[in-house]
């Protein structure tokens, strides 16, 4: 296997297994609220921190590291810088663990200043390891976006060039220079890199002051800057998850379909608007804080409106109108794509919904919200990832798993999905708070079908595994033989 | 003008939520169309070219739809803003002060006319999450440090209203709860 490949697998591998740990935690708290299993709140607490924090960072490294072999085999990158980033984050993700088994710690992913220091039922150092472990998280992120950023910048000419500013104002001259656009994968590269240093900026100085606090507590923090600096980071880096995973699809999709996905003046123009839109929606986040200045409640709405209109008009429709009486193959790897911009497209419109300032008023932090985004991250970025990882093994191996096996994943991971992400949205338009170890009616009953959905689900996980590991195992005695 | 609309009107809605009911439409006909494209992948094939030309007619339809419809939300939306100017609300304000694990609220709000709430928190963030007798959330607002926030409501109804608290806030956050009249 080459370097870059293996630099691809490492954060694949480690994503998964994040992931498929994530998901345990998941069907435990799911479970516990169902009343089928019995532990104590701060148990339940502690795992939901857990949960929040891994899952997302789970799913960035799958992203991270698909994302970085595809760029560089536009231009070779560094791969120490990967692998030290690669190490940060896996050193950050044992910290995290570390701080809640067994250090109990459960603020919450959100740790939202003051919680982390008071009223505790935990130990400090388990706080510290917790902001220490984030942290690190956080500095191999830096690392991995400036080196997407140069590798971007670097082939193509600048920030003019990967933005395709010559292809949209001065068409027929690029045309006619004859030198190449960027492909789509470079646009998510490139938004992924800008956008996520500017979400770290935020995340570090607010990092930095909890740590500073930690140490020492009488240094003051002022509650609504810490909250919109997280808020920054965590919403900003949760959703360039799924814009680091479209990747995949900007590249394997089209082999399947025997078509070809070329950037347009439109897709360019779509993804500056994504670039701007991602980084100032997260507003949304800190609607019900009436003390926020006005202006940027109005843009809070605005932008996560118009952050809709980039995958819904291009890259969704694009993939829709890829396919479209095309000669597509349908395989695990296409099922998972295609399947994952529905789920997208139907979470954003979950999204949308609560987007809306006189609506969010009844659906803010009711189990509307993990609705919603359990939609696009696990029916959308979660089958992205699949998507590439049997890609590749397909590529690979030429074979291709029967339609049996497809169906009985398909069943379980978009049936089993669909009833345990309708438990959250009717629990949220019935008015059941989120983050409750205790839930109030209807929330119990609901929990116990959704918990049901999810062991369903988790039984397609099982086979998409098993049907991986198959596939990898025939490539090795390819290989061996 | 502004702040007079910033008075949330609490009534009740009967029936399933138009929420939910909006959405699962939404994502049905989302389900439809595009399991639609996919079945085409068994028919004759066309070539991309003339996909993409039919295509890009129907995108330049979708776009002008969905800006429309964004249009269309935002007016509506955005004069119902919650958030009005402390000093321009005008009304009877009560207090409402969060902590670790119980709301010190008034006792009994007057129905019909405007009340504001003063929201805050002697501790960590909290969510003041008012219910109305049905059970339904209606109005809620954020109980912070530092802060107060001002949470302009008009009752419609009268009756038993619990508070939950709609942030997390530690070990005890599910059972922090209160409740007031509204007469």
């Amino acid at each position: 296997m080459s370097g870059p490949r293996r630099i691809m697998w490492a954060y694949l591998t480690t994503g998964i297994a994040v992931f498929g740990l994530m998901v345990l935690v998941g069907l435990a708290m799911r479970m516990e609220q169902a009343r089928w299993l019995t532990y104590d709140p701060g148990s339940f607490y502690a795992l939901m921190t857990l949960h929040g924090s891994g899952m997302i960072v789970a799913l960035a490294l799958c992203g991270m590291g698909g994302l970085w072999f595809i760029m560089d085999r536009e231009r070779a990158m560094d791969q120490g810088l990967a692998w030290s980033a690669y190490a940060l984050i896996v050193f950050g993700v044992v910290a995290v663990i570390l701080s809640v088994f067994p250090g109990r710690f459960g603020a919450g992913w959100t740790f939202l200043f003051p919680l982390p220091f008071v009223g505790t039922t935990w130990p400090n150092w388990a706080t510290g390891t917790f902001l220490i472990g984030v942290a690190l998280v956080m500095l191999g992120w830096t690392i991995y976006c400036m080196q997407l950023l140069g590798c971007v910048l670097t082939k193509y000419g600048g920030m003019r060039g990967a933005m395709g500013w010559d292809l949209v104002f001065h068409h027929d001259a690029f045309v006619a220079s004859g030198r190449p656009e960027p492909p789509p994968a470079a646009f998510a590269a490139l938004i992924t890199a800008v956008d996520g240093l500017f979400a770290v900026a935020g995340g570090m100085l607010v990092g930095v002051a909890l740590i500073i606090h930690w140490i020492d507590p009488t240094v003051a923090i002022d509650p609504l800057w810490a909250k919109n600096l997280t808020y920054l980071f965590g919403h900003t880096f949760a959703n360039l998850t799924i814009y680091m995973a479209i990747a995949f699809v900007y590249v394997a999709l089209p082999r399947y379909a025997q078509r070809e996905w070329h950037t347009s003046q439109v897709l360019a123009i779509a993804w500056w608007g994504t670039l701007l839109f991602v980084a100032t929606a997260y507003f949304h986040h800190l609607y019900m804080d009436f003390v926020q200045p006005r202006g940027l409640q109005y843009i809070g709405e605005v932008a996560s409106y118009l952050a809709a209109f980039p995958p819904a008009v291009v890259t969704i429709f694009g993939g829709a109108m890829l396919i479209y009486r095309s000669r597509l193959r349908w395989t695990m790897s296409s099922m998972f794509m295609y399947a994952g911009l529905v789920g997208w497209l139907i979470g954003g419109v979950g999204a949308l919904i609560d987007a809306t300032v006189p609506i969010n008023v009844s659906l803010h932090n009711t189990l509307w919200v993990p609705a919603h985004f359990h939609t696009y991250l696990l029916e959308g970025v979660t089958l992205f990832v699949f998507g590439w990882i049997f890609a590749d093994l397909e590529a690979r191996t030429g074979l291709v798993s029967s339609l049996a096996t497809r169906w009985i994943t398909g069943l379980g991971i978009f049936g089993g999905g669909a009833v345990l992400l309708l438990g959250w949205y009717v629990a949220g338009a019935a008015s059941v708070p989120r983050r409750y170890a205790e839930q109030p009616a209807p929330g119990p009953a609901i929990a116990a079908w959704a918990s049901a959905g999810a062991i369903l689900l988790i039984l397609g996980l099982v086979v998409c595994l098993i049907e991986a590991v198959r596939l990898a195992r025939a490539r090795s005695a390819e290989t061996a033989a | 003008m502004r702040d007079r609309q910033a008075y949330v009107a609490v009534k009740f809605v009967n029936g399933a939520s138009p929420v939910l009911i909006g959405f699962l439409v939404a994502a049905g006909a989302i389900l439809i169309i595009m399991a639609a494209v996919a079945r085409t992948t068994i028919e004759p094939p066309e070539t991309q070219a003339a996909v993409t030309s039919s295509g890009y007619r129907l995108r330049k339809g979708w776009l002008w739809g969905l800006g429309a419809s964004a249009v269309v939300a935002l007016a509506i939306s955005l004069p119902s803003f919650p958030y009005g100017k402390p000093e321009t609300l005008a009304g009877k304000h009560f207090t409402v002060i969060a902590s670790q694990y119980s709301f010190e609220l008034p006792p009994a709000v007057p129905a019909g006319t405007n009340v504001i709430f003063d929201v805050t928190s002697k501790d960590v963030n909290h969510g003041f999450g008012i219910y109305d007798p049905r059970g339904r959330l209606v109005a809620q607002v954020q109980a912070m440090p530092d802060y107060v926030n001002h949470l302009p409501l008009r009752f419609g109804v009268k009756g038993h209203y619990l508070v939950r608290c709609l942030e997390y806030c530690g070990i005890a956050h599910a059972g922090m709860q209160g409740a007031f009249e509204v007469r």
